[in-house]
């Protein structure tokens, strides 16, 4: 088994279900010519460094895996044949490797992706948390000047001197 | 007969240039990371020179298919585009 990497591109302008397919398309025919998938990395929606075809955006795809050189045969060959696939390079990282070694590579590929979707969830829930936070702090400033007489908020008093200062901020924030 | 002192030659500072690649052994060169890869190229998209860059062979070697690999993928220009009129 050898170690390879294989970047595709998609053509950006097709919808992302076209694209979601392709890496269907793709990781079976690795798994079918006796490959074993280590790690698919997305990159996304990327702009182009130069028009291909009529298109500017290119969808970047990057699939690690070991196999034979008769599954990179048979995966070039389908890129070729793919329409939506504007460009494929294949890299080979390793002359041998032993399936211990993938299987492990691939736990790791898993904890790191498991660990970054964590993250991901952690920041999301963070920053939802962030708005919600502002939400509230914002809402009885807006409130105050924008309803005259808040039925929560009996003390008009208090509720004026804050509605002049309250609307400065997030104007400030808006420019 | 008047005898002059030998004309000096002008004197050029030279800054000793090193590989960036072997003094810094974590700066790897890779074709996705094409910010690296744009301090070798100049404006108008050209591959730095050994000569000039002051690269040491095998990091030049490997640096040039890099870029050439980030072209194909439309990582890098092969010619910049023009700025808009």
């Amino acid at each position: 088994m050898r170690r390879y990497e294989t970047v595709w591109v998609v053509n950006g302008d097709l919808p992302d279900e076209e694209v979601k397919s392709t890496i269907d398309k793709f990781t079976g025919i690795i798994a079918s010519q006796g490959g074993t998938l280590i790690n698919l990395e997305e990159w996304g929606r990327k702009k182009l460094a130069y028009k291909i075809g009529n298109t500017l955006w290119g969808y970047y795809l990057i699939a690690d895996f070991a196999g034979q050189p008769d599954t990179v045969k048979e995966l070039e060959r389908n890129y070729r044949i793919d329409d939506r696939i504007i460009r494929y390079l294949t890299f080979k990282k390793a002359d041998q490797v032993k399936m211990e070694a993938v299987e492990a590579e691939i736990a790791r590929a898993r904890e790191a992706r498991e660990a970054k979707e964590a993250k991901a969830a952690e920041a999301a829930a963070a920053a939802a948390a962030a708005v919600k936070a502002a939400a509230a702090e914002e809402a009885p400033a807006e409130a105050a000047p924008e309803v005259s007489a808040p039925p929560e908020e009996p003390p008009a008093e208090t509720a004026a001197p804050e509605s002049e200062s309250a609307p400065a901020e997030p104007a400030e924030k808006e420019e | 007969m008047a005898t002059y002192p030998r004309r000096r030659r002008k004197q050029f500072f030279v800054r000793r240039k090193v590989c960036r690649f072997c003094v810094d052994p974590k700066l790897a060169i890779d074709f996705r990371d094409t910010n690296t890869l744009r301090q070798f190229v100049t404006e108008r998209g050209k591959i730095i020179p050994r000569r000039i860059s002051g690269n040491c062979a095998r990091h030049q070697r490997s640096l040039t298919r890099a870029i050439k690999q980030a072209r194909l993928l439309a990582l890098m220009p092969y010619v910049p585009a023009p700025p808009p009129p």
